[in-house]
């Protein structure tokens, strides 16, 4: 993988985690609020493959772990989304996804990563896992992130398609 | 074949890297640099991007909460109108309140020296989270584990600081905890600790002489200088106290005076007073403000210049008389 792929990946990492805590943590929506990084590693790896989606998953787990406002030990994030980026890979078919397929994706995807986020957590005595705020959160992420995943998806995947075509790989 | 095992390789790595940086972060916060960093070049972004999505998000987050402000509009109605004929009934016991809040207020502006921020950007982690980012940090005086306030009281304290921004744990985290004490004199001190989002703070007092109540209010307590926050600032109210029969400790949920969904200016105290104001709610003399100066400077010159200065006298004259005039007419 090339210095420059790298720079592209962190700068759309980058945009998404800055929107996250910028725009959409801003809202306050009911029930909680979608991850949009989930939804976009999940997107980049549905076409990249799993190495690709691993790596994504790091950076973009990474930099939601330094970027302010975080209070929690950094690699915790860029635990979680590696795995899901990873996993999220190998259902890589090579072909264009179906909106099922994207949703179902996405879904198991937010749940996997808020269960690896709180796992991890609990192991290092983060007061804040609990049985309930872990429910709290599924529910969020996961609604949240069904509805964006069919608009979000397939716009990702067309600009990863056009930056870098996947005969490269 | 070969992709999948190389695959797993890049996992594997991925995962050891992560997991040594949990470890370093974990044992010595030694990625404190990486986050000073990551603030020095991510937090003017958030300022800049904040100025052109606050009021989109704004208005997101009213659209949000349409349901709440009709139904809290409902209850406000009613409060009004029950607050108005308890006013009536105990002018004398709302009076004694009003200047209680005024006086907590003093101790918390008249003593403390604060750097006001806006917050520019939220804090989540799925929701486990509760803290925002504010656009002022090291650059100007602020360090780690000072006090924030708002004019409702305590919003949290600083976690992180960078160059020109830093990061702000809310009261309403989960791992938050501050000292405090009843606003009501007795030197009882109980741990409120936060219960997350839009939940109630929780409060435990080890101690079974004070019999908490409905309504009391908290300050926060320190135990000297130099410790985590400073005193005296308003907390929350009491809003219901968990029975307990026979045991030592007692329990309450607190509802604090700050609003951590509508966040928008803060200040961060960057000097604590160098003694306590313990007795900040007593009713101490407030120390004489310097009152007469003032009218002389609004008209300078008009019946003070010596004689002899004969330039501008004119049009302050002018004005004087003409005040004079217009307040012997109006009665």
């Amino acid at each position: 993988m090339t210095a420059q792929r790298i720079a592209l990946r962190v700068a759309v990492v980058v945009t998404v985690v800055l929107l996250q805590v910028c725009l959409i943590n801003r809202m306050r929506l009911p029930l909680g609020a979608p991850d949009l990084l989930v939804v976009v590693v999940v997107a980049f790896a549905l076409i990249g493959g799993s190495q690709r989606g691993a790596v994504l998953g790091f950076l973009a787990g990474l930099t939601a772990d330094v970027l302010p406002p975080t209070h929690h030990y950094a690699g915790e994030l860029a635990f979680a989304y590696t795995v899901i980026g990873y996993l999220a890979g190998m259902l890589d078919a090579g072909e264009e996804s179906s909106v099922l397929t994207i949703i179902t994706v996405v879904a198991g995807a937010s749940v996997g990563v808020v269960l690896l986020y709180a796992g991890l957590g609990d192991l290092l005595g983060n007061a804040r896992i609990t049985a309930g705020a872990t429910l709290h959160a599924l529910a969020g992420t996961v609604v949240y992130d069904v509805v964006l995943a069919p608009f979000v998806v397939p716009l990702v995947s067309a600009a990863a398609r056009r930056l870098e075509p996947v005969g490269s790989r | 074949m070969r992709n999948a095992r190389r695959a797993r390789l890049v996992l594997t790595m991925l995962l050891l890297t992560a997991f040594t940086l949990i470890t370093l972060d974990y044992r010595s916060g030694a990625l404190g640099g990486v986050r000073k960093v990551a603030s020095a070049v991510f937090g003017p972004i958030e300022d800049g991007i904040n100025a052109v999505v606050q009021p989109i998000g704004s208005w997101f987050s009213g659209l949000g909460h349409l349901g709440t402000y009709k139904h809290e509009n409902e209850t406000l109605h009613r409060q009004v109108a029950k607050l108005q004929t308890q006013l009536r009934l105990n002018a004398t016991e709302h009076q004694e309140y009003l200047q209680e809040q005024k006086l907590l207020h003093l101790a918390g502006l008249a003593q403390y020296t604060s750097v006001a921020a806006r917050v520019t950007a939220y804090g989540g982690a799925f929701g486990f989270e509760s803290t925002v980012a504010i656009d002022r940090g090291s650059d100007n005086g602020i360090q780690r584990n000072e006090t924030v306030i708002s004019g409702a009281g305590l919003v949290g304290r600083v976690v992180s600081v960078g160059p020109h921004t830093a990061t702000v744990q809310l009261a309403n985290d989960s791992e938050f905890t501050v000292g405090a004490r009843l606003s009501t004199g007795t030197l009882a001190v109980a741990s409120v600790t936060g219960e997350g989002r839009g939940e109630p703070m929780s409060l435990t007092l080890l101690e079974n002489t004070v019999r908490l109540a409905v309504g009391q209010q908290l300050v926060t307590f320190s135990s000297g200088p130099g410790g985590p926050f400073v005193p005296e600032v308003p907390v929350g109210t009491i809003t219901r106290v968990t029975p307990a029969s026979g045991q030592v400790a007692q329990s309450a949920s607190v509802r604090p005076f700050v609003n951590f969904s509508s966040l928008d200016v803060v200040a961060v105290v960057v000097h604590s007073p160098k003694t306590i104001p313990h007795d900040a709610l007593l009713p101490k003399s407030p120390t004489p403000a310097p009152t007469v100066t003032v009218t002389v400077t609004a008209t300078p010159g008009a019946p003070t210049t010596p004689p002899g200065t004969p330039t501008g006298t004119g049009t302050p004259a002018d004005t004087s008389t003409n005040t004079a005039t217009n307040r012997s007419r109006t009665p």
